[in-house]
């Protein structure tokens, strides 16, 4: 259906993620090798948006696996309904019919239906076409459970030792984030694709703000696109420990259309840094030479 | 789609004649000759998504070849570099090959490209003729001659590998003196007695052996995990005699700890944790001699501390994390900056330790600027005088983790 990197990139503007031609031809192979695809990035430049925007164009079932420091793998898999399985035992006993024995008594306890199904277990098993199952943050999980990730994304199957081994009947589409708060393991690395997301230009971002706030001026969604880009580059990005992220443009953009902004000036810059920062230091370190200097018509 | 030939003008790689495999095999050796990690099966994977895309469109075909080549941010500029002499331009091509002639060395105008693509393009043969030794040589000059105004003395680390005795020393230290890293209750469990939460999975084994009768609920309790450590190396002048067996000792001694990363510090930061993953103590010091630029200079710790802010506050996990400062204190930046940095390190770390090791005075007090600020922000500090033997420095590091 998506024949063409061009067919995907419209297809995902078409809901609205405005993907740059790099990351679509990513994501274009990462469809057609059927690999999973790493996306990593600054927070807040669309990574998990990638995953909801393609979730549309494909028109599968989105599966979101969070992923945080302890993730085991009852949380990530499946767990047993142990409550449904103990009171079978005890109907069972009271039917005083008594358990079969040995394997009886563990195919009667341990089928199908007291699975409790997790994101990973509900991507391998969803009806066609499939899912596409998104691992969010997965630098969060610690270093075991990425080895344990290392058969689904290899080879998209599991192994349960009830069970035995569940492979996907349509391989879900893989996307997995990470913000680097650590370097992943290079045996995961080495199972998917790799893709780096930078913040956008400015065009790029203009477009966003645009689209994503329609009620901005064409103005003042230029000037936002523009305080932003250059927030975020030399020089001015020293000054910062955190540049905003493609969602804080959006929302500094919808925040000035509701306090009536026709243009921006410097002292109401400063005044909704909070918005654009989330640290103390950030917000303080915008001041208002700072943001006039930012606000300065393009030289070109 | 089957794959096109486009309007490309290759001069190394030339897909005209049709050998897209042989262009694309060859493009993933001279990757790895630039160090950036490959193996077959991702050349494999590559071919295969050349396959995919419009080989007219060289943005396209670049984008491919990175999705499936390149695994680390920090590989990205290398490749895209190689990408662009090895694919299209015919020009730099040229420039490369007047370069390596050496008639025409002088005229050749310096390349752009870091040494690392320089010597990868370079034909193997030469490489490890000339290219090995004469290619560091040419960037400390070019280095030399962009540094030559400011005042900071630079000195590229010379760590010797360890001697029988040296090793065996170190080996005896890192097993005698256990780095006494405390520890936390992680979110993980393990089946055991005396949890808070039911070992399900245990209960229905037992309930299945009898019938559905619990004679007992096994527990699960959670999984005791050292705090990740970090650990801040002064290499500068002052301890320059230390730095070579410290970071032997330490490597020995952290190489347990699942979490931990290493920096030097001296006039700026150096990431030392890619050389401490190393198994080898030896590998570990030849690759911190290597990263190391800035030893036995000045020390200025607060923009070392800010360099560890901006580009790796990450590592700071959660709020959890133990830092180790191993300095003595005589900071030469300004004392308000560092008094800052300080304070924002011990917002985000766990404990922030401070080992002094101050070499000359018996009846030290804090008094040097540095070491003004530094006291008054560790949450535990320990001077040690008369430092001579490494034993007394490990058994310090123990000393001020218990604290």
């Amino acid at each position: 259906m998506l024949a063409s990197i061009d067919a995907l990139q419209q297809a995902l503007a078409g809901v609205g993620y405005l993907a740059d031609r790099r990351l679509a031809t990513a994501v274009f192979l990462a469809l057609k090798l059927q690999r999973p695809l790493l996306l990593e990035g600054e927070p807040g430049v669309g990574k998990t948006e990638l995953a909801k925007a393609l979730s549309q164009v494909l028109q599968r079932q989105l599966i979101r696996l969070q992923c945080y420091d302890g993730l085991e793998q009852r949380e990530a898999l499946y767990e047993w309904n142990y409550a449904a399985q103990l009171l079978h035992l005890r109907v069972a006993e009271g039917r005083s019919q008594g358990l079969g024995e040995g394997d009886d008594a563990e195919r009667e306890v341990y089928q199908g239906r007291y699975l409790i199904r997790r994101p990973l277990l509900q991507a391998l098993q969803a009806p066609a076409p499939g899912a596409v199952l998104l691992i969010d943050e997965v630098d969060r999980a610690d270093e075991p459970f990425e080895a344990f990730l290392l058969e689904y994304l290899g080879e998209y199957q599991v192994s349960i030792p009830e069970l035995g081994t569940i492979s996907a009947a349509c391989k879900p589409v893989t996307l997995l984030t990470s913000n680097r708060t650590r370097d992943l393991n290079d045996a995961v690395k080495r199972r998917c694709l790799y893709h780096w997301l930078d913040y956008p230009d400015r065009e790029r971002e203009l477009a966003i703000v645009r689209a994503q706030v329609p009620q901005a001026s064409a103005a003042l969604a230029e000037q936002v696109a523009s305080f932003v880009a250059r927030l975020r580059s030399a020089p001015f990005a020293n000054a910062f420990q955190r540049a905003p992220g493609i969602a804080e443009s959006v929302e500094w953009a919808k925040a000035l259309v509701a306090l009536d902004t026709l243009a921006i000036d410097p002292e109401l810059a400063s005044d909704t840094a909070g918005i654009l920062f989330k640290q103390r230091e950030d917000v303080a370190a915008l001041t208002h030479e700072l943001a006039t200097e930012l606000l300065k018509p393009d030289e070109a | 789609m089957t794959p096109r030939l486009g309007n490309m003008s290759p001069r190394l790689g030339d897909s005209r004649s049709g050998k897209l495999a042989d262009n694309i095999t060859g493009f993933g050796r001279t990757l790895r000759r630039a160090g950036v990690p490959l193996d077959a099966s991702r050349m494999a994977l590559a071919l295969q998504a050349a396959q995919w895309v419009d080989l007219g469109r060289r943005d396209d075909l670049c984008a491919a070849l990175e999705t499936v080549l390149v695994s680390r941010e920090a590989d990205r500029a290398v490749f895209r570099e190689l990408f662009d002499a090895y694919f299209r331009d015919p020009d730099m091509a040229r420039q490369l090959l007047a370069q390596m002639l050496p008639t025409a060395q002088g005229r050749a105008e310096p390349s752009r490209r870091r040494p690392r693509v320089n010597e990868a393009l370079s034909p193997p043969k030469a490489a490890a003729q000339a290219g090995a030794p004469k290619a560091p040589d040419d960037k400390i000059e070019l280095d030399a001659a962009m540094t030559a105004s400011e005042a900071e003395r630079l000195r590229q680390a010379d760590f010797n590998g360890l001697s029988a005795s040296e090793y065996q020393l170190v080996e005896r230290l890192a097993r005698r003196i256990a780095l006494p890293v405390p520890v936390f209750e992680s979110r993980r469990t393990r089946a055991g007695s005396g949890g808070a939460r039911i070992h399900w999975p245990g209960v229905m084994q037992q309930a299945a052996r009898t019938g559905g009768e619990l004679l007992h609920l096994p527990r699960l309790r959670r999984r005791v995990q050292p705090l990740p450590l970090l650990v801040l190396v002064d290499v500068s002048g002052s301890m320059e005699r230390y730095a070579r067996l410290l970071l032997a000792f330490l490597h020995a001694a952290t190489a347990s700890l699942p979490r931990h990363d290493v920096f030097a510090f001296g006039t700026g930061l150096t990431d030392l944790t890619p050389a401490f993953r190393l198994a080898d103590t030896d590998a570990m010091l030849a690759q911190a001699s290597a990263r190391i630029s800035d030893f036995a200079g000045g020390t200025r710790l607060g923009d070392s501390l800010a360099q560890l802010r901006l580009r790796h506050a990450r590592r700071l996990l959660g709020r959890r994390t133990l830092v180790l400062l191993i300095s003595d204190g005589l900071d030469t930046g300004e004392p308000a900056a560092l008094g800052r940095e300080l304070a924002w390190l011990r917002r985000h770390s766990a404990r922030l330790l401070w080992l002094n090791p101050l070499l000359r005075f018996e009846g030290y007090a804090p008094l040097a600027r540095g070491a003004i600020e530094l006291h008054a922000q560790a949450h535990g500090m320990l001077a040690v005088h008369n430092l001579s033997r490494l034993e007394d420095l490990a058994g310090s590091i123990a000393a001020v983790l218990r604290r």
